[in-house]
């Protein structure tokens, strides 16, 4: 298909002249204006001699002003990945202007010219398999030969609809689809992300007329039957990125809206990559040559990527003899929570870095919403906090330490203490043991390490839980071990060392001299005295007695 | 702390996964998203779900800012009560 007479090349931008042509709503922009305000932010970062910012703008005519703006002086455009003070603390000394808004961006204007395809540059931040954030460089070229594509493939189907999305414009999807697409083709676009149905349902309607949505797999799986969904007919395509869409949740959206979403499968390193509506597999779009690397990861050539660059990916596919293709999962420690891309080995370095903590392993728990979980050896000062402070205070501790390093989202919301990782005899932890620990209830019971029998008295060596369940609900600031907890626990590894009739008939001279904490290790002593029918229990922590008392047991009575 | 306010707590700890929490650790003037409990937008998705399915009531998508009734414990009860009675 080619481009309609309508399009505006994203490097002619500021030398065209359309009165009229609306480029944003709420509030309404049409293109003249787009153009002024862009010349004038040209200028003021022109007058300041900047040559790099950093761009976190909400408002997505903002921050098209801003970007087309710094190209046109010459500078360097930067989407950081976050808004953390490390980040920014970071970019300030790499000599980069941050801007969160464009007030104050004023000086005359720069005049109207055409960009340099090749010149203006733009850097997109993710998160590398290394954990260090990863700059990704673009050049406006590649990024106009991909709105091109789009338009060629679905511009005519979405003729004059607005372009409302629930997804931020600072990533490249939010930033192409939301932003860069709408303004060549002339539809306008919504200023603000709509995160929430019930808004992007009002928006839309509000507006009188057809419309189209760039949303994700967050928003998509999470649609309540609240919204009126043949009010939502004018609807001319539902765009999903940034991960997969489950099936059910496309399905659904079918139902309702009589349309299947279309999802966008890509990077911020490639660019688009493959599309699918309502399909398992994907389609390649034009120009983009696959293959597989040896551990059957994807590698591509794209028109979006530099000429000749061969990019590989951690995503583990399947092709078919058609082109298309399956998707199978990624091959490194990078997860993605709610299309948020999250290096796990970045995080575990982050952890390791605060003193309560020895050793980390983070991994995914798959329940409801799905987030991170830790896997925590605390240290010599960790234990200290935990027995002193008890477990909520170590977690949220080390919870509020993270929130320096990443987004809320990627905050671990469920622990697990251990005293030490359970490495393989080959020193390996496969992730897969980590999630299932993460899904395993807390432990109940300390495992005896060693028995021994003497004249009829076992001996057992017991390490109490960092991390048992009891002692969350039980002076949650100085977690200790139960009595009855203790009595319960005798009850029971007795019966695995000695013939003990079955019922509980009492307790006698029962005694607690001394607290037991978590991490301490214990001596139980056993003894059965079959002719009174007693057992008699003692915990040891060293020398110091913990607790001692006999336990009376009798047969059922006979029936 | 009143049975609906309890209720709440009770579902967001359960809804979000935070495991760690009790309702005791949720004054029902806590900020929920951003600062204080620190919840975020998906959260917020979960939440609603949760709340429209535990209560039987819809989250009036005409209305402007309904967002605003997730602020915290109190103004969740709030809303609920208005919708349950309507």
């Amino acid at each position: 298909m080619p481009l309609p007479d309508t399009w505006i090349d994203l490097h002619r931008q500021l030398s065209a002249n359309r009165p009229g042509r609306p480029v944003a709503l709420g509030p309404r922009l049409e293109h003249p204006a787009l153009v002024h305000r862009t010349l004038v932010v040209a200028g003021a970062l022109r007058e300041r001699g900047v040559t790099r910012v950093a761009l976190y703008l909400e408002d997505a005519a903002d921050l098209a002003s801003a970007l087309l703006g710094a190209w046109r002086a010459g500078a360097e455009v930067l989407l950081p990945a976050d808004p953390q003070p490390r980040t920014r603390e970071r970019l300030a000394g790499a000599d980069t202007l941050w801007l969160d808004d464009l007030d104050g961006l004023e000086a005359a204007p720069l005049a109207p010219a055409d960009l340099d395809p090749q010149a203006c540059r733009l850097v997109l931040c993710t998160s590398g398999s290394s954990g260090e954030a990863k700059p990704i460089g673009k050049t406006l070229h590649q990024l106009a030969t991909e709105v091109e594509a789009l338009e060629r493939l679905w511009g005519a189907g979405l003729g004059d609809a607005t372009v409302l999305g629930s997804v931020a414009a600072q990533h490249i999807y939010g930033l192409l689809f939301r932003v860069l697409w709408p303004l060549c083709a002339g539809r306008p676009f919504l200023r603000r992300a709509q995160p929430f149905p019930e808004d992007l349902q009002r928006e839309s309607r509000a507006l009188g007329g057809a419309f189209a949505w760039v949303a994700s797999p967050a928003l998509l799986k999470r649609m309540g039957d609240n919204l009126d969904w043949p009010a939502l007919r004018p609807l001319r395509r539902v765009f999903s990125s940034g991960g997969e869409l489950p099936a059910e949740a496309a399905a659904r959206l079918h139902e309702r809206l009589g349309q299947w979403p279309t999802e966008i499968y890509g990077s911020s390193e490639t660019g688009g990559i493959a599309w699918r509506q309502g399909e398992t597999r994907w389609q390649p779009f034009a120009g983009v040559a696959l293959g597989l690397d040896a551990d059957g990861a994807l590698h591509l050539t794209s028109p979006y990527l530099p000429p000749g660059h061969r990019e590989q990916t951690a995503d583990a596919a399947e092709l078919d003899a058609d082109g298309r293709f399956r998707l199978l999962g990624r091959l490194d420690r990078i997860v993605k929570l709610e299309e948020k891309r999250i290096s796990l080995p970045m995080l575990e370095r982050a952890l390791a870095e605060h003193p309560w903590v020895a050793e980390a392993r983070l991994g995914v728990v798959r329940e409801g919403r799905a987030s991170l979980g830790a896997l925590l050896v605390p240290s010599d000062a960790g234990l200290h906090a935990l027995r002193n402070q008890g477990r909520r205070a170590l977690t949220e501790t080390l919870r509020r330490h993270l929130a320096g390093h990443c987004e809320a989202l990627a905050l671990p919301r469920r622990w697990r203490l251990l005293a030490a990782l359970p490495y393989t005899s080959q020193g390996k932890l496969p992730q897969a043991e980590v999630e299932r620990i993460l899904a395993a209830p807390r432990p109940l019971q300390g495992e005896p390490g060693e028995a021994r029998d003497t004249d009829g008295e076992w001996q057992l060596r017991l390490q109490v839980p960092l991390d048992l369940a009891y002692f969350s609900g039980h002076f949650p600031h100085t977690p200790v071990l139960p009595g009855v907890v203790q009595v319960d626990w005798a009850q029971q590894l007795a019966r695995r060392y000695l013939a003990l009739p079955p019922r509980f008939a009492g307790l006698e001279v029962l005694k607690f001299q001394q607290l037991i904490r978590p991490g301490d290790t214990l001596v139980l002593s056993l003894r059965f005295d079959a002719e009174r029918g007693k057992l008699h229990f003692a915990y040891r922590n060293g020398d110091a007695p913990c607790s001692s008392g006999r336990i009376l047991l009798e047969n059922a009575p006979d029936a | 702390m009143s049975d609906l306010h309890l209720e709440i707590k009770n579902l967001i700890i359960e809804a979000l996964g935070l495991e760690d929490m009790t309702p005791a650790d949720l004054p029902s003037d806590l900020t929920l998203f951003g600062e204080g409990l620190g919840l975020d937008s998906v959260d917020a998705l979960e939440l609603g779900l949760a709340i429209q399915k535990r209560f039987g009531i819809k989250i009036d998508a005409e209305a402007k800012d309904t967002r605003t009734h997730f602020a915290n414990v109190a103004s969740l009860a709030a809303f609920v009560s208005a919708h349950q009675a309507a």
